[in-house]
């Protein structure tokens, strides 16, 4: 029984609740980028290191920290750990530090890991939570690697830096076609979702990490809706 | 002189470096609060807000103490923890002096700790940083994030309102057209390319 | 060791500086929280409807516990709410009657028709744009739904072209008369009232042309009221609710069947 439901966290963050395309979490590192599927492969295990890191050490402490001091405290940890990853990408792959840019050390305000350790890590035991983050990080790598190599692809006509078309429409390296692709991507997304049944996510706010103490009031029309999608 | 390239950093933050259509920082409100104008506006006014009163702390601590000693590398961490810390001394501040303002933008706040666009303007100000960049210019540079942010917000939230009247195809509904909408709104600030520089020639 | 001793340092004591600014704050700007509005406002139903005169469950909570509006003003609360909220203040328990929302038109697709084939805006304010609606009579139901899509109890649904309202599901929070462009719907009192479901103020020719079931103003049912309830003006019937006991009367005698009454009597 236990294999089961382990081997479940980990598939469901690739298919089923897929950070990007399903939760819609993190979309800004998603268009920002995965103008190269080199940057998309980067980012994605950038940001997978930090999850499964932050995810065990929160869960790790989840008894210890106060409530009220809860989001901050999950803060620091994860910024400690994109510090730590930020570094060893200056050291190691200093051309991914530079296409990356400002969105390496953003990876520290990324919903996607915030949501994580606010929705799963601070209630759930270590193994669990760590097999977790390796889910959501390989779905969230799958999801920008799709849409590296499809902007790529379409945009420069390479792929990893492979000439493969000889023809180059330079809008899908351009922000529109950053937001064309995710759109498209997204629809493919729910059409495979409502095929299976399950109900559409119609706003992002809904797996927003703050999602409990704002969407109530703030986005209270999408709250509404995303609460009534969300079963 | 000064007046010159402070209007130049103040437009570019605007037009052709849109934080939310050309730096993709800000895209998670920017797609869930636009819905109504009103909403639009306020979470926009209120993120302007802390972008500028967090450059305002954060610039100062960066080139007088991190630099100075050497450990720029624990940018992230201070910066992360002054804007969340910020944003919980502006909600107690605004909740005690001006309860109406706390009732239309506070619930914006908790919103804003999250926000890629804050913690990226604090650091992008930092990377123009030389001989013609200096604190006053970040604080322009900020104040016209948040004003981009604004017309984005408020240009985006009349396509969504149109867009509520039209007829849209089943698989398209909801976040798939908002989001080719917003291509074709980021297509239209593209225009801008160059625009700056040829207003205000600072050569 | 010096520059790792030097950094925990300084982000420590960055963190306890931000850590000892927002406690000092938080207890030196700290706002009275007013417990009873809090109470007051979970035991609102929380719509938001204004039917109160305040704006939103908050405000009327705030006016509650500070003594300045009645009890009574919760529509959509009903008595539950009504006893809750006296049981938090203190006071004595008012009664509160149930309304209802009535549609002053029956209309449906038996009895009128359109004047033509409508493919705009799925809206009555928007159609009422184009040539005053298309409907054959220009003061009934247009049946697209504006009141159906601002009800926040689903009480209220366009049925084979005239809205009717769910009797057992409706608040009366007033939130489709106000949105009705034609301003056919009002809030009646639920037990022993009458209705007239027209709002045709033309003459009773032009009427019965243009719907089967409209007041002609034949005041048939003026005549045999015993309480003078209901009276005839511009050719339409209207019913003044604080004078009606429900008896019927008029709902009997009236040749085109366009009165109702809601609960038997």
């Amino acid at each position: 029984m236990a294999k089961r439901g382990y081997l479940k966290e980990l598939t469901k963050g690739v298919v089923k609740e897929n950070p990007v395309l399903c939760l819609v979490l993190g979309t800004c590192p998603t268009l920002a980028v995965t103008t190269s599927a080199s940057n998309a492969i980067g980012m994605g295990i950038a940001a997978t290191a930090v999850l499964i890191c932050s995810n065990a050490v929160i869960s790790a402490l989840r008894k210890f920290i106060p409530d009220k001091v809860r989001i901050p405290a999950y803060i620091t940890i994860i910024a400690g750990f994109v510090t730590v990853v930020q570094m060893l990408v200056k050291a190691f792959a200093p051309a991914i530090n530079d296409s990356l840019g400002i969105f390496l050390p953003l990876i520290v305000v990324n919903c996607i890991i915030l949501g994580r350790a606010e929705m799963f890590a601070g209630k759930n035991p270590v193994i669990p939570s760590i097999l977790d983050g390796i889910g959501m990080g390989i779905g969230f790598t799958a999801a920008l690697l799709l849409m590296g190599i499809i902007r790529e692809l379409f945009g420069s006509g390479t792929v990893f830096g492979v000439q493969l078309l000889p023809v180059q429409i330079l809008i899908f390296i351009l922000p529109p076609g950053g937001f064309f692709v995710f759109g498209m991507l997204i629809m493919l997304a729910n059409k495979l979702n409502t095929r299976a049944g399950k109900a559409v996510k119609t706003t992002p706010c809904a797996g927003c990490p703050l999602a409990e103490s704002c969407s109530k009031r703030a986005c209270s029309e999408d709250g509404k809706e995303a609460a009534e999608n969300a079963d | 002189m000064l007046i010159k390239s402070l209007i130049a950093v103040f437009l570019a933050a605007i037009l052709t470096e849109n934080y939310v259509l050309s730096k993709f920082l800000g895209i998670c409100p920017f797609l869930g609060v636009s819905k109504k104008l009103n909403t639009a506006v306020g979470m926009s006014v209120a993120v302007t807000f802390v972008m500028v009163l967090a450059t305002a702390v954060t610039f100062p601590i960066y080139m007088y103490i991190l630099v100075p000693s050497g450990m720029e590398y624990l940018q992230t961490v201070l910066f992360i923890l002054i804007i969340a810390g910020l944003v919980q001394l502006v909600e107690i501040v605004l909740k005690k002096y001006i309860p109406a303002l706390y009732k239309s933008l506070g619930i914006y706040l908790p919103l804003i700790t999250t926000n890629c666009a804050v913690l990226g303007v604090t650091m992008l100000v930092l990377q123009k940083v030389g001989p013609d960049y200096t604190y006053i210019h970040a604080l322009v540079n900020a104040f016209g994030a948040g004003i981009g942010f604004l017309v984005a917000m408020v240009m985006f939230a009349g396509v969504r309102g149109r867009l509520e009247n039209a007829d849209i195809p089943k698989s398209l509904k909801g976040l798939p057209i908002t989001l080719v909408a917003a291509s074709l709104t980021s297509l239209s600030f593209l225009g801008f390319a160059g625009f700056v520089e040829k207003l205000i020639p600072l050569s | 060791m010096n520059g790792i001793l030097f950094a925990v340092a300084l982000v420590a004591g960055i963190g306890l500086l931000i850590g000892l600014i927002l406690s000092i704050a938080s207890i030196l700007m700290a706002v009275p929280k007013d417990e009873k509005a809090e109470k007051i406002l979970e035991a609102l139903p929380g719509a938001n409807c204004g039917a109160c005169g305040f704006s939103g469950c908050s405000g009327y909570a705030d006016a509650l516990a500070k003594g300045k509006a009645e009890v009574g003003l919760c529509a959509p609360g009903g008595l539950a709410c009504v006893t809750e909220i006296s049981a938090i203040l203190g006071v004595e328990t008012g009664s509160i009657e149930k309304k209802v929302a009535a549609v002053h038109c029956m209309g449906s697709l038996d009895n009128t028709s359109y004047l033509a084939e409508y493919n705009g805006i799925k809206s009555c304010a928007a159609a009422l744009r184009i040539g005053g609606g298309l409907t054959a009579c220009s003061y009934g139901c247009m049946g697209l739904g504006d009141c159906e899509a601002v009800c926040p109890y689903d009480a209220i649904h366009v049925c084979n072209g005239v809205a009717v309202v769910d009797n057992d599901k409706c608040k009366a929070c007033a939130m489709c008369v106000k949105e009705c462009p034609r301003h056919i719907i009002s809030i009646v009192p639920y037990k022993n009232s009458a209705v007239v479901r027209c709002s045709n103020k033309d003459k009773g020719a032009v009427t019965r042309k243009v719907c089967s079931a409209g007041c002609i103003g034949c005041k048939k049912c003026e005549k045999n009221c015993p309480v003078n309830a209901i009276k005839v003006t511009d050719f339409c019937a209207s019913i003044d609710p604080s004078l009606c006991t429900g008896c019927g009367v008029c709902a009997d005698n009236c040749p085109q069947h366009c009165i109702s009454y809601l609960s038997p009597y």
